[in-house]
């Protein structure tokens, strides 16, 4: 269903933004490996700033209007504002997401997903912090969309959106009846800077926010979540022909 | 000859009318189209004194001895010559009146006349030479036909006024009305009289028509003159002296401020986007390229040249100002022709390393570097464009609170078996000075080394200090000079409420980059302590006793030299305290081939560490390459980003064996005694 503002005619497009603790600054606890999160920042997914872009560039190009998802809890509904900033136009965050299970997210975005009746749905192929890919799969059969994964650049035709993806040794140029599931890489586009009048504007804008407050089946239990030990050796060369010839000599043993 | 009187009437009312209508399509320009406000404070004792030394005394044109000591004559000579001309006017209208009442001291000033006319005489043909035939690199491929127009016209103006002088002699001109300097002693004009000497002497009817052919030739030089003036690169006859008397107060002066509550442009995007003030600096430019030829980007082959940057805005203006001042500039939403692109390339604005040698060197005062950080604000906050690198300090800046992807928790890592106060830590706020690190060295392991000199250096004074450790953020630096105002003012405030937390009423730095902001920007953002940097810092503790250096046994060997930091040395005036400190050791030390305010940059600032730098020579290896050519062995830096930067030039050189670097302040930590 397209989008209608003002006359102009444009497409209804959603993105799926996922918030993550800052990879950078987990640490593990000295001694017993235990992984810390609690204090550590917040931050959209890398993978979902590519998303949010993607998104971005497809209303800019072709029309419409852009909103964006977050499933997570309280202290993720202010980094909406960084989506709002680059481009998003309305935003909503489903609350009280307790941890990672991929059928959950998929059936409680695609809940909402449904009632909006979406031309296109844009979101990270997987998120860095577990990896599982699955959501884009999920969904796109929850709300019987097509998917396309993996793209590199995605063109819009009517009601036909037109997509390169990258496979292993080849591009393929991929067609689809809306409505369609896409996932972006990192290597889709750069996630802009926003300018700072849309920084301003962002901040001053609300958003909404609604409470999940269904059941949160654990299908796998997480019995431990401790950093794997890494023997580093820790050696440091001043000169680095010295070490260029030492990671050149454990390359070689490595490989026998 | 009332004639005459009439012609020269007509002639200066033309001239006059033509100069004065000029000068105000130019001026409305100035105040009409520009938006940007420019604050300056009265200080009139500072404009006083900044007028007589580089007005009047031409001050900052010595930077330059051989064009210095031609312009300024120049210059002087053509006050002197005022009196002439204004008397030659005078009396050509009015035959008896009398402009300086005859005697002493009308004698004495038409001396200077007669003297200064041939000190003029010699300078045109020098100048001559040094454009035309040892063809100074800088002037070459810009307006030949107007300096040589204006040079042609200078010299005509003082051959007529010696060949008038040579009749005034002869007796030929005794008794024409209006005729000038009668009544001076040819003993005060010894220039003329010797001129006279070379010539038969005059006589005739034919000699008065040959005074009234110079006398013709005089006038309509001069009023040829007053057309092109405003019209030409001359207009800094004009321009330049006000552009000194209105220049901010500090010098260098500070960037720009934005009001991003009230403003919706930010930076600079066309030719509104300026102030009064930067219209001024477009005026006043001479083309003489001496910011240019001391630019390290366009040394290195870099396509930027601030003096292109200056012109071609200037030319912009002077092109939409007439259609401008026509439609008039009352619509405030009317759509421009942007400024970056066509007129200067992004390439160029990104090419700056901020390092003020083109301020420096600017002979009128104008300011380089706030326009082109102006124009980057255009990019990076309106349209979010910068080079990669550099979104990626941005995002950075913004998560870890510095340029680098760094745990900000790891921070004051550094120098935790060091027995150091860290503030995030301790809590402990009894401290008499407090160390601010900087990113570089809380996080390079190179660079860890100079917070650590610094440490050991402190201790031995016995100093009760501490560090910030993971409170401490990037001070802003790298977004300030790269246009990201908005960011840069973030993480001001909030280094700033952290200092004031702690109650930091001194504060010490190892990093010009971050003693300018601190020293500079925050106290105009209310933070108020003393800010010093370690090398004055250091220098203080040796000269007071606190510590001693020696020489140690291998200095015998060593060469020394100093690279001065740009936000060190131009920015802040820092030049001698490391030159001292390295003294208090050794004798063998020689200057690169630029230093103190002509130093060459190390390629780092203005954010461009983070860039890559692909076009022609990189700067570091030019400027290793100036201590390779004195046969240093030991480059002294007082700067984390000059040691990242000369360290990797060095090495990529091959010149890692031969030269060593050092920060002054592991210098001084790997000599303390006892
Ligand atoms: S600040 Fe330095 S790099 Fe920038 S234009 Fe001036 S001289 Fe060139
Ligand atoms: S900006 Fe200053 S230094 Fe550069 S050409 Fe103009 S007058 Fe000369």
């Amino acid at each position: 269903m397209q989008y209608i503002d003002g006359g102009s005619v444009g497409y209804n497009i959603a993105v799926l933004i996922k918030v993550i603790p800052d990879l950078e600054q987990i640490k593990a606890a000295s001694g017993t490996g235990q992984i810390q999160i609690e204090k550590v920042p917040l931050r959209l997914d890398i993978l979902s700033e590519h998303a949010i872009e993607a998104a971005v560039q497809l209303k800019e190009k072709y029309g419409g209007k852009v909103t964006g998802f977050i499933f997570g809890n309280n202290e993720s509904i202010p980094l909406m504002k960084k989506a709002y900033a680059m481009g998003v136009d309305e935003g909503l965050v489903i609350t009280g997401y307790k941890e990672n299970n991929p059928t959950l997210t998929a059936s409680v975005i695609s809940e909402k997903l449904k009632s909006l009746q979406f031309d296109i749905i844009v979101l990270g192929n997987q998120s860095a912090d577990t990896y599982t890919g699955l959501l884009p799969g999920m969904i796109a059969s929850k709300i019987n969309a097509r998917l396309i994964g993996n793209v590199l650049s995605i063109e819009i035709e009517g009601k036909e959106v037109k997509a390169r993806k990258s496979l292993e040794k080849k591009i393929e140029v991929v067609k689809a009846q809306m409505p369609v599931v896409i996932s972006v890489t990192q290597e889709t586009n750069q996630p802009r800077l926003p300018p700072v009048m849309q920084i301003m504007a962002a901040g001053r804008k609300t958003i909404q926010s609604e409470e999940y407050k269904g059941q949160t089946p654990s299908y796998t239990l997480t019995k431990s979540r401790v950093a794997p030990k890494s023997e580093r050796k820790k050696q440091i060369f001043e000169k680095p022909e010295d070490g260029i010839q030492a990671v050149v000599r454990v390359i070689k043993e490595e490989a026998r | 000859m009332q004639l005459f009187s009439a012609l020269l009437i007509a002639g200066l009312a033309i001239s006059a009318a033509s100069f004065i209508y000029t000068l105000y399509s130019i001026f409305w320009n100035a105040v009409k189209i520009p938006e940007k406000p420019y604050r300056i404070k009265a200080s009139i004792g500072r404009r006083a004194y900044i007028t007589i030394r580089n007005v009047l005394l031409q001050g900052k044109l010595f930077k330059e001895r051989s064009g210095g000591i031609m312009h300024a004559l120049m210059f002087w000579g053509f006050i002197a010559f005022g009196a002439y001309s204004a008397t030659f006017f005078a009396r050509g209208i009015d035959p008896s009146f009398q402009l300086i009442p005859p005697g002493e001291i009308k004698n004495v000033i038409f001396l200077t006349v007669d003297v200064f006319a041939l000190v003029v005489l010699i300078d045109v043909f020098y100048a001559f030479l040094r454009r035309w035939v040892i063809k100074i690199p800088r002037y070459q491929g810009y307006n030949g036909f107007e300096a040589a127009f204006i040079l042609f016209l200078i010299a005509t103006l003082m051959i007529t006024y010696y060949a008038l002088g040579i009749l005034r002699i002869d007796g030929v001109s005794r008794n024409i009305p209006g005729a000038i300097m009668e009544s001076i002693p040819s003993s005060y004009t010894p220039v003329t009289v010797f001129f006279a000497g070379l010539f038969p002497k005059a006589t005739g009817p034919l000699s008065v028509d040959l005074y009234w052919t110079l006398y013709t030739i005089h006038a309509l030089d001069f009023l040829i003159f007053l057309v092109y003036i405003p019209r030409s690169k001359h207009l800094h006859l004009v321009a330049a002296p006000l552009n000194v008397i209105l220049s901010k107060d500090r010098q260098p002066a500070q960037l720009s401020t934005i009001d991003f509550d009230h403003e919706t442009r930010f930076g600079a995007t066309d030719i509104r986007d300026f102030s009064w003030k930067d219209y001024l600096d477009f005026y006043s430019c001479t083309e003489c390229g001496r910011c240019t030829f001391n630019c390290p980007a366009y040394l290195t082959g870099k396509t930027l040249s601030p003096r292109d940057i200056i012109w071609d805005l200037r030319e912009v203006v002077l092109a939409e100002g007439p259609e401008l001042r026509s439609k008039g500039m009352d619509h405030k939403d009317q759509i421009l022709k942007p400024v970056i692109g066509d007129t200067i390339s992004e390439t160029d604005l990104w090419s700056c390393t901020t390092c003020m040698a083109c301020v420096e060197q600017c002979p009128v005062m104008i300011d380089h570097v706030d326009k082109i950080v102006n124009m980057r604000r255009s990019l990076v906050l309106n349209q979010g464009k910068a080079p990669k690198g550099t979104l990626e300090t941005y995002n950075n800046m913004e998560m870890y609170g510095s340029p680098w992807v760094a745990d900000p928790s790891t921070r004051g890592d550094w120098a935790k078996d060091l027995g150091v106060n860290i503030l995030s830590e301790s809590g402990n706020d009894d401290f008499e000075i407090l160390y601010w690190v900087g990113c570089v060295s809380s996080y390079d392991r190179r660079n860890q080394e100079i917070a650590k000199s610094v440490v050991k250096i402190l201790q031995k004074a016995g100093i009760k200090f501490a560090i910030l450790g993971s409170e401490e953020k990037c001070t802003g630096d790298p977004a300030k000079r790269t246009g990201n105002e908005y960011l840069a003012e973030n993480l001001a405030r909030v280094n700033i409420d952290t200092l004031n937390k702690h109650k930091v009423h001194r504060v010490i730095t190892g990093c010009p980059h971050c003693f300018n902001s601190l020293k500079n920007d925050y106290s105009e953002m209310g933070f108020k302590a003393e800010v010093i940097h370690h090398t004055e810092f250091i220098n203080q503790l040796i000269s007071s006793g606190k510590i001693s250096i020696a020489a140690t046994q291998n200095d015998k060997e060593e060469k020394f030299t100093y690279h001065d930091s740009c936000y060190l040395g131009r920015y802040n005036k820092i030049y001698e305290p490391p030159r001292e400190i390295i003294g208090h050791v050794s004798d063998n030390y020689e200057e690169m081939s630029m230093n103190k305010s002509k130093g060459l940059c190390c390629g780092a600032g203005g954010g461009r560490l983070w860039m890559d730098e692909t076009v022609g020579t990189k700067i570091s290896h030019k400027r290793i390459g100036m201590a390779s050519d004195i046969n240093a062995s030991t480059v002294v830096t007082a700067c984390p980003y000059c040691m990242i930067m000369l360290d990797d030039a060095r090495r990529v050189t091959g010149l890692e064996d031969k030269m060593k670097l050092s920060d002054i302040s592991e210098f001084v930590a790997s000599r303390l005694t006892d």
